[in-house]
């Protein structure tokens, strides 16, 4: 049984590597960032408690939600989804991107206190 | 007929007798003497001449100086206006002799003036003047021509003076109209909690109409639509006011309580009690005066007790009881029934002319007395009563020579007696007290003595149930004995004896602080919320360090994929772009460390229009470069495949 677990990871990381393009391979590194410093929050939280509340949650929802944003990116960037996005052309993906995460940023400094 | 009006009267009256109302407002005999001092005043003219010499001779007095009054008014008049006619007619037939001299022509343009092309109050000072004159006038048209103008002027004032001037006319006339207007004019009043009847007009026109009511009703012998209850509301309202604007509303009021002094139907009656309506044996007269509007005496009235009884025992104490006059006062000798001291309710009737209204009035009447303490006796007695008891019996006002000591083993007691000085009947005041005061100390403790069954009051101290009272102060208490009541005319502060009270020392606080209850009380501390437990730093910076570091992680990443800046393209737009882009994250710190919402709004529109501008533009090059960059490799794809 983990044998069969362990050759399908193998398998998809060799796949990964050589299939995907560079700029996707950008996208998901900035994905484990964000979702590194998610899971590094929520563990602080968990620690010491939820005070202060509201800087815990902006700071939380930072992450959350960049980590969506990014993952639309990357979804609408990709050349293999080309068919499903066709008004969406990647410059307009991006644009799109710095707009969310502009008023992303003014909701979570307004509520980090 | 007349026999049978008084005795429905009689009936009537009796019948309301129970429910009466009695005048809560009338005038005082200072308020009379104010009403002739005004009136009495020199006139300034000839209508205020009219208003006093007039006013004066309802009230029974006199001008002071009739002669001079007299070539005043002849002076004054001027014979071609009928108002002043009127004044000089009606103030020359005031006083004793004075006659005016009438021409022909004041004759004819008094007669003139009676028509329906005039107004009601011309019409009423023509005839007015006609008949204070003693010329001849024609009542028939004086009554169809008023009759004619009441019907346009609908008004208070009109047709009250409409009923002045029928008072005027002759009696065959037919004034049977005009009298019902009494009657409507009397449903126009106003009741005011029951207390006040007038009219919205006022005080002068309800004042008015009263006397010229009572002027046409004597006149023609018919007795007015007023019943008792309104009769004594008119009193309350037209004699409340006791301080008059005007002469004329003097004059009203004069006329008014002519009025009700001197009618034929109604007389009110004021009954009041002289001074405070108290008796005791020092002044065992109960006095009345019984008055009428005018506060002149009723001398031939009977005034009788219908029932006096006691308030608290609604025992009755008199019945029919008359009272008799002397110096114009009522008076009664209620202390020859020999009552017990309190307040008794007195049922008061005035008899004696059947014109009377209000004649049945309710009095409260206070008996006091002198009170004495017999048998006061003092003691101490041993708690466990061992040891028998010694009394000393002190006589009032003196002190005992003796002091008396009581430590928390003994009780101390007292009894006595209060009774009434003359009759020796015992009696239970509102008020008795016995006060300890230690005058080293300045503390003072009061008790209340208690009466038993007997009425023999019973003080006892207990020194040891009572310590807390003294502080456990011991020392020496001087005693008194304070006995007061509203029905006592010699209320009762006596310093009976000395008593030293010995209290267990260790109980005593070592000085005795005043208990003042208005010294500055201890000053609160306000306790502010206290910030709530942050964790240690080294924990917070680790963290900090750990959140940083998978950004880190990110650069090493980017930099093994690859990732670079070659392909920047310097072009003005792209620089714009990344340097707005940046102002706006920087804006994003300023925010939250400066400004609020409002401010980087206004901020973020500017900068985010600019970058959203130049990022357009930077966009749109690289999308064509891309699409060219596409292309370009599609057709190298499609020309190697060829």
């Amino acid at each position: 049984m983990s044998d069969s677990v362990f050759s399908v990871l193998t398998r998809f990381v060799e796949e990964y590597r050589n299939r995907t393009s560079s700029k996707l391979k950008v996208i998901d590194a900035y994905l484990l960032y964000i979702l590194l410093t998610g899971a590094f929050q929520f563990l602080y939280c968990l620690l010491v408690g939820t005070f202060p509340f509201n800087s815990f949650l902006s700071g939380f929802i930072s992450s959350v939600g960049s980590f969506i944003l990014a993952v639309c990116l990357r979804i609408q960037i990709n050349p293999q989804n080309k068919g499903e996005f066709l008004s969406v052309s990647p410059e307009r993906a991006f644009a799109d991107f710095l707009f969310a995460h502009t008023v992303l940023h003014l909701v979570v400094v307004n509520f980090i206190g | 007929m007349a026999l049978l009006r008084l005795v429905s009267l009689l009936v009537f009256m009796l019948a309301l007798g129970a429910q009466a109302l009695t005048p809560s407002h009338h005038l005082s005999p200072s308020d009379v003497d104010r009403l002739q001092a005004i009136l009495s005043q020199p006139f300034t003219d000839l209508k205020s001449a009219y208003f006093s010499i007039v006013g004066l001779s309802k009230l029974g007095l006199s001008v002071a100086d009739a002669n001079g009054a007299c070539s005043f008014i002849k002076a004054n008049v001027d014979s071609s206006s009928v108002e002043s006619l009127f004044y000089a007619a009606e103030a020359s037939q005031a006083l004793a002799s004075c006659e005016i001299h009438v021409s022909n022509e004041t004759r004819d343009l008094l007669h003139a003036a009676v028509s329906e092309d005039s107004t009601v109050s011309q019409i009423h000072q023509a005839v007015s003047a006609l008949s204070s004159f003693g010329l001849p006038l024609a009542s028939q048209e004086v009554v169809s021509a008023l009759k004619a103008r009441i019907s346009k002027e609908d008004n208070v004032l009109a047709i009250t003076l409409a009923l002045q001037t029928a008072s005027r006319l002759s009696q065959q006339a037919e004034l049977g109209e005009i009298l019902e207007e009494i009657e409507d004019l009397a449903a126009r009043l106003d009741d005011l909690g029951g207390v006040y009847l007038q009219f919205e007009e006022g005080l002068e026109a309800t004042a008015l109409f009263v006397s010229a009511a009572y002027a046409l009703s004597d006149h023609v012998d018919v007795e007015p639509p007023l019943k008792e209850d309104q009769v004594i509301q008119l009193v309350n309202s037209i004699f409340s006011k006791k301080s008059w604007d005007s002469l004329s509303e003097i004059f009203s009021v004069a006329s008014a309580a002519a009025a009700f002094s001197n009618n034929r139907f109604h007389k009110p009656v004021i009954v009041s009690a002289l001074g405070p309506a108290t008796v005791s044996h020092s002044q065992p007269l109960l006095q009345l005066q019984v008055t009428d509007v005018l506060c002149q005496p009723l001398s031939s009235a009977d005034v009788v007790v219908e029932s006096a009884s006691s308030v608290a025992s609604k025992a009755a104490i008199l019945s029919k009881t008359p009272f008799t006059l002397r110096d114009g006062i009522f008076e009664l000798n209620f202390m020859a029934s020999k009552p017990a001291s309190g307040y008794y309710q007195f049922s008061v009737a005035v008899k004696g002319d059947s014109r009377l209204v209000a004649n049945h009035v309710e009095l409260k009447v206070k008996v006091s007395t002198k009170v004495a303490i017999n048998n006061m006796d003092l003691s101490v007695v041993d708690k466990d009563q061992s040891i028998g008891t010694k009394t000393t019996r002190v006589e009032y006002p003196s002190k005992s020579k003796a002091s008396f000591v009581a430590d928390s083993h003994q009780n101390f007691a007292m009894t006595f007696q209060l009774v009434d000085e003359t009759t020796g009947v015992e009696l239970t005041p509102h008020q008795t007290f016995v006060r300890l005061h230690n005058q080293k100390t300045g503390q003072e403790v009061v008790f209340v003595a208690e009466p038993d069954s007997k009425n023999l009051y019973k003080f006892e101290l207990d020194t040891a149930e009572r310590k807390t009272e003294f502080d456990s102060m011991s020392g020496t208490y001087a005693l008194y004995l304070m006995v007061g009541d509203a029905t006592l005319e010699n209320p009762v502060l006596w310093n009976v004896a000395d008593l030293v009270l010995k209290f267990l020392e260790e109980e005593a606080p070592s000085t005795i602080q005043s208990k003042n209850l208005y010294v500055p009380k201890p000053e609160i501390q306000h306790l502010f919320r206290e910030p709530e437990k942050r964790p240690p730093t080294v924990l917070s910076n680790t963290f900090t360090a750990l959140i940083l570091s998978p950004l880190l992680l990110l650069l090493i990443l980017w930099f093994k994929l690859g990732a670079n800046i070659s392909n920047f393209s310097l072009s003005p737009s792209s620089l714009l772009f990344h340097i707005g882009h940046a102002a706006m994250l920087g804006l994003m710190y300023v925010y939250w460390t400066h400004l609020d919402m409002f401010q980087t709004l206004k901020y973020l529109a500017i900068i985010g229009s600019l970058t959203f501008l130049a990022g357009n533009r930077m966009l749109a090059q690289k999308a064509v470069k891309r699409i060219a960059a596409e292309q370009s490799s599609r057709l190298a794809k499609y020309r190697s495949l060829r």
